[in-house]
């Protein structure tokens, strides 16, 4: 007898003229082919003899022991085409290993590509505007609610499990996702939040015996170390597309409330706002910070801190993994901490949205990547994320996430994981207004304006008012350059 | 003009078209790849466009550019193109000038060197971006190092977050590579300058500025309008190594027009404003290379 081998074939039928009208109807035929050596039999009925019996029986037997895994993937695999996803460039081998990841467990293929940070959302509106058929993307958390208006991006409600994976995540997170309106217009990619990265022997050698919170801590203790002989003690990402983060990291830290449950900006309101800015310009100007602030990006500033030239850096919490793994002669002194003292910290997330996707089954399909991508997968555990917790240290806004041992093991030992999943529970806020449709005009505006104040050419005063006119005019639709 | 009119008449029908049917491809590209870009630029400009592009939206005749004038970042912006475009067109062609002359004269290794002018040329205005980015780069820059070898700075400069030196460095890189384009065309023309005329000027006592006075540069006129209209176009559309260095900043101290063009349209996604920017700046450019033309440009006069 020779060697038995079935070869099972799948094949959807949708819409099969005269048996259905409805498109999501998927009909299965299996044909079955049985091999004995070189001679293909096929079923014929009414001429079955002894032998044939048995080796319809033995591949029966078989289909049966296969056919519920047949089934699940085969349902899962409804769509028979190719999904397609855009990211940015960060980590695009862990990407693709990801979603080569999902696609191997019966799952559609996926043709992802992958385009630069810098840029990203100048680029991606330029395709989408030009007819570019995306069935799923990263994107700016500013830039979610303005893609969904467009007709850029679905709202996901009512999609299975949805409701299940926001009762998931942190309450503070819920609002980045879902609008005032109650429309759910994305799931997480990354969440993190704005944290102090320190060198503890430097403090401890320069005799700062705590770690700096609040903004005139940070100041004080950069001021001595700058005495003690460190150039520019403080770092930070101030390219102008990233000043806006930086303005709520740093109103959050004094209590300062930027925009209202309307979306009004009301930072002006508040007295303390003037003197943020004042710091802020005071960090740049006495050299506190470095000039090349303005310009340098995250990459260099980490191998700074690595190589002992500066204290601290406030950035997103995983880049402590960033500095950690370049192995610099300062990389095992670095640390985090909590920034805020008893205010808050920003936290942030990008996320993934769906594209205009019109074919029921593209729309599952495109939705089970999602999930997989920006919750838990079908076992649920954490995969993805785990995944990103190991390559560079980014969290999910998910209380299970930090308790999970699969993610705490992920982690490296140097976070302090309870202290984070904290920061996100209770000492952080998403700011809401962020994902207003008008907010990316704002954004944009942004970057001027606190470059004008660093470089001496606005007065904080002066800062506050022109914040607050780009704020009102973005609400408005005013457009100005 | 008459001439060729009285020629063109005596042409059968047939043969008259013959030329048009020719160059009929070349029309057609041309106005799909440019002409009709630029007149729905130029309908863009006049409405209130969505993001999205599903239409042309709401027709608002002149307010964007009534919006654009009365900016006053329009106008910082128009003053630093100005200046880059200055810098740019002027150094780039007296670089080129000297690099033609140099490489037209007899030395060792002058193939080798005449190679070597491509190399610029040949590289892209993005990877020239990045290249002089991290060459300008404070911590580890080649220019710092230089700089400080030849003890013109002291201590190392951050050239590109410092507002006043970070328009020079971006107008260095930039002419850094049209140099080689102007020498490249320059000494083409040198080439074909006869060298009889040289020799009987010195015979008469000329002396080299004088040579180079009143032979070559009438010699290179021609070329040089060439070369100067093209720097011009280029000055006023340059984005690519701007962006790559400084993205406009810090603050606004390299935001050329082109930059305010990009945020606009791409960024910010005000296709109307943006789309009336990118006429501005057409306009501008056209007009700055018809005024090199009108300028410098004299028919040559028949001896009578």
């Amino acid at each position: 007898m020779g060697a038995l081998q079935a070869v099972w074939s799948r094949r959807l039928l949708r819409g099969r003229q005269g048996v259905t009208d409805r498109p999501d109807v998927i009909w299965f035929r299996f044909t079955m082919e049985v091999k004995m050596g070189d001679k293909t039999t096929g079923l014929i009925p009414g001429q079955i003899d002894r032998r044939n019996f048995l080796r319809a029986g033995s591949a029966a037997m078989l289909g049966a022991a296969f056919l519920p895994g047949l089934m699940s993937s085969t349902a899962q695999a409804a769509f028979a085409g190719k999904l397609s996803m855009l990211g940015w460039d960060f980590q695009p081998d862990t990407i693709k290993s990801l979603i080569s990841g999902w696609t191997a467990k019966g799952n559609p293929a996926v043709d992802v590509a992958i385009i630069p940070n810098l840029g990203y959302s100048a680029a991606i509106q330029t395709r989408l505007r030009g007819g570019d058929k995306l069935d799923l993307y990263y994107n700016f958390a500013y830039n979610s609610q303005k893609f969904v208006d467009q007709g850029w991006a679905s709202k996901l409600n009512g999609l299975p499990d949805v409701d299940k994976l926001l009762g998931d995540m942190f309450e503070s997170a819920r609002a980045r996702h879902v609008n005032a309106a109650g429309d759910i217009i994305s799931v997480p990619y990354f969440s993190a939040v704005h944290m102090l990265h320190y060198n503890a022997k430097m403090l401890q050698d320069a005799g700062i015996t705590t770690v700096p919170s609040t903004l005139k801590e940070i100041y004080d203790a950069s001021k001595k170390l700058q005495a003690g002989g460190l150039a520019s003690p403080y770092l930070a990402y101030w390219v102008k597309e990233f000043c806006e983060e930086y303005l709520h990291t740093y109103l959050l830290n004094e209590g300062i409330t930027a925009f209202d449950e309307s979306g009004a900006a009301v930072f002006a309101d508040d007295p303390k706002t003037e003197g943020v800015f004042a710091w802020w310009q005071q960090m740049y100007q006495e050299g506190l910070a470095p000039k090349s602030a303005l310009t340098d990006d995250p990459g260099k500033e980490s191998t700074l801190m690595a190589q002992g030239q500066a204290a601290f850096f406030v950035l997103h919490h995983y880049f402590l993994t960033s500095i950690r793994s370049i192995g610099g002669p300062q990389s095992a002194n670095v640390k985090s901490a909590p920034i805020g003292g008893s205010n808050f910290t920003l936290q942030i997330g990008e996320v993934l949205q769906m594209g205009n996707i019109s074919d029921a089954d593209e729309k599952n399909a495109a939705w089970d990547l999602m999930k997989y991508y920006g919750w838990k997968d079908t076992d649920g555990k954490f995969t993805v994320f785990n995944q990103w917790a190991k390559a560079a240290g980014l969290a999910a806004p998910y209380p299970g996430f930090f308790t999970d041992p699969d993610v705490i093991k992920a982690f490296p030992d140097y976070y302090d994981l309870p202290q984070i999943s904290k920061i996100f529970a209770t000492g952080s806020k998403v700011v809401p207004a962020r994902t207003l449709p008008w907010y990316p005009d704002f954004q944009a505006k942004v970057g001027d304006i606190i470059h004008a104040l660093l470089l001496g050419q606005a007065t904080p005063k002066k800062t506050v008012d022109d914040l607050t006119a780009a704020a009102k005019d973005a609400a408005s639709n005013k457009t100005t350059l | 003009m008459a001439a060729t009119a009285d020629l063109t008449a005596t042409l059968p029908r047939a043969d008259r078209s013959f030329g048009f049917r020719l160059a009929l491809p070349a029309i057609l590209i041309l106005v799909v790849l440019l002409a009709i870009p630029a007149i729905l630029t130029v309908i863009y400009s006049m409405h209130n466009v969505p993001p999205s592009g599903v239409s042309f939206g709401a027709f608002v005749g002149f307010d964007n550019y009534t919006l654009i004038f009365s900016s006053p970042v329009f106008w910082r912006s128009v003053s630093t193109t100005a200046i880059f475009a200055a810098g740019f067109v002027v150094f780039s062609t007296l670089i080129g000038l000297m690099m033609a002359l140099l490489l037209n004269q007899p030395f060792i290794g002058r193939g080798i060197a005449r190679a070597m002018l491509i190399i610029p040329w040949a590289t892209p205005w993005l990877v020239i971006g990045i290249l002089w980015k991290w060459f300008a780069d404070g911590s580890v820059g080649g220019l710092n190092a230089v700089l400080t070898q030849l003890h013109v700075i002291g201590e190392y400069h951050e050239f590109l977050s410092d507002p006043k030196l970070a328009l020079p460095l971006t107008i260095l890189a930039t002419v850094w590579r049209q140099a080689s384009f102007a020498g490249i065309l320059l000494l083409a023309g040198l080439q074909t300058l006869p060298e009889e005329l040289s020799e009987a000027a010195q015979l008469d006592g000329a002396s080299v500025w004088d040579r180079f006075v009143h032979i070559t540069l009438p010699w290179l006129r021609p070329m040089l309008i060439t070369v100067i209209v093209l720097n011009v176009i280029y000055a006023f559309l340059q984005f690519d190594v701007v962006f790559a260095m400084t993205q406009g900043g810090p603050g606004d101290a390299t935001q050329v027009l082109s930059i305010l063009i990009y945020r606009q349209l791409f960024a910010a996604t005000h296709v109307g404003v943006g789309s009336a920017l990118a006429v501005v700046l057409g306009v501008v450019s056209l007009l700055g290379g018809l005024l090199v033309v009108k300028l410098l440009y004299r028919p040559d006069v028949p001896a009578t």
